[in-house]
């Protein structure tokens, strides 16, 4: 899970040296926070949110095979 | 070139960093020279003993001509992809990392483009690259109303057009879902438009996305007897078929 929001974020960045994503499990949801440079935060938001949704999109994929809610922040 | 250039030491919190670094100094392409890796490097504990990953690039006999530092970089981030795919493979390669990193298992292979009238009609030339996704229990790739298929799509299209360098003209299906979509909807599109000439009565269709709007549109474009028209806002908009009078 970790490694799809790494593998977006990586791909779309001027900087993938600079992606980070941290996960914190909670009750019923894990939380992913996703970190990138300042100056790259447009490419994994994009124009009116539409990366961060998408990405949410293939996430809530990826994670209801497991049951837990993910949640995808951007920090 | 002068000797003293052909071959340089890069510096990087990792190998990849190194190796970019490596590149830059260069001015070369990842291939067009042999990387040693003299160190990997640590990331010590908070940032303490941390030591620089260190490697040596040696320009090759003949090398390409230097690629500009984007290509570079892509090419040291994402190495599973060989130099020179085509951009269709690239499509491939990008969608099925997708898709394994979903924790899905499927074949991901590059489809014909479909010879209907709605995509090549309209997009003069160039047929698009379709990637299809192939295996089972899938539809959870679609999702309701195509919205995930949809997602997916632009997420690998973004990713494309980064390595390649334009918007890519890529269509990403699932068991050929859209193909099967477009014929379905023709087929409805032509038997309600019917129905609007024999009652002479506006006939409005479900809330359909852009995509799916655009083939009932092209399927009745040349019908003398009716004319069709969105109305309805985001998800609610659908396409509406008059009589022409």
């Amino acid at each position: 899970m970790q490694e799809l929001i790494e593998y977006i974020a990586r791909s779309l960045v001027d900087h993938p040296e600079d992606v980070r994503v941290t996960e914190t499990s909670g009750a019923h949801a894990v939380i992913y926070e996703l970190r990138v440079r300042p100056a790259d935060k447009g490419w994994v938001i994009g124009r009116q949110g539409r990366v961060a949704n998408a990405m949410r999109t293939l996430l809530r994929v990826a994670s209801t095979r497991k049951r837990r809610r993910a949640i995808l922040e951007i920090v | 070139m002068d000797a003293a250039r052909r071959s340089v030491e890069g510096r990087g919190k990792t190998v990849d960093d190194a190796i970019l670094d490596a590149l830059t100094k260069l001015g070369a392409s990842r291939e067009a020279v042999d990387i040693e890796v003299l160190t990997e490097g640590s990331r010590g504990v908070w940032g303490i003993g941390a030591e620089d990953a260190r490697v040596r690039a040696v320009l090759k006999a003949s090398p390409r001509p230097a690629a500009p530092p984007r290509q570079a970089r892509v090419a040291v981030a994402e190495p599973e992809i060989p130099p020179g795919a085509s951009e269709a493979e690239i499509a491939r390669r990008v969608v099925a990392t997708l898709v394994s990193k979903m924790g899905l298992h499927a074949d991901v292979v590059i489809a014909e483009p479909p010879e209907s009238t709605a995509s090549s009609e309209e997009t003069q030339g160039e047929p698009p690259i379709v990637v299809d996704i192939r295996g089972d229990d899938l539809g959870i790739l679609i999702g309701r109303r195509g919205e995930t298929l949809r997602d997916l799509q632009f997420i690998a299209r973004l990713i494309v057009s980064r390595k390649v360098g334009h918007w890519p003209n890529l269509v990403v299906d699932v068991q050929a879902y859209r193909q099967h979509r477009e014929q379905a909807l023709t087929q409805l599109a032509r038997r309600m438009a019917d129905k609007v000439r024999l009652t002479r009565q506006p006939v409005s269709l479900e809330p359909m996305p852009p995509n799916e709007r655009r083939i009932v549109h092209l399927a009745l474009r040349d019908d003398p007897y009716v004319m069709t028209q969105s109305t309805g806002e985001g998800e609610a908009r659908k396409v509406v078929i008059y009589p022409r009078t």
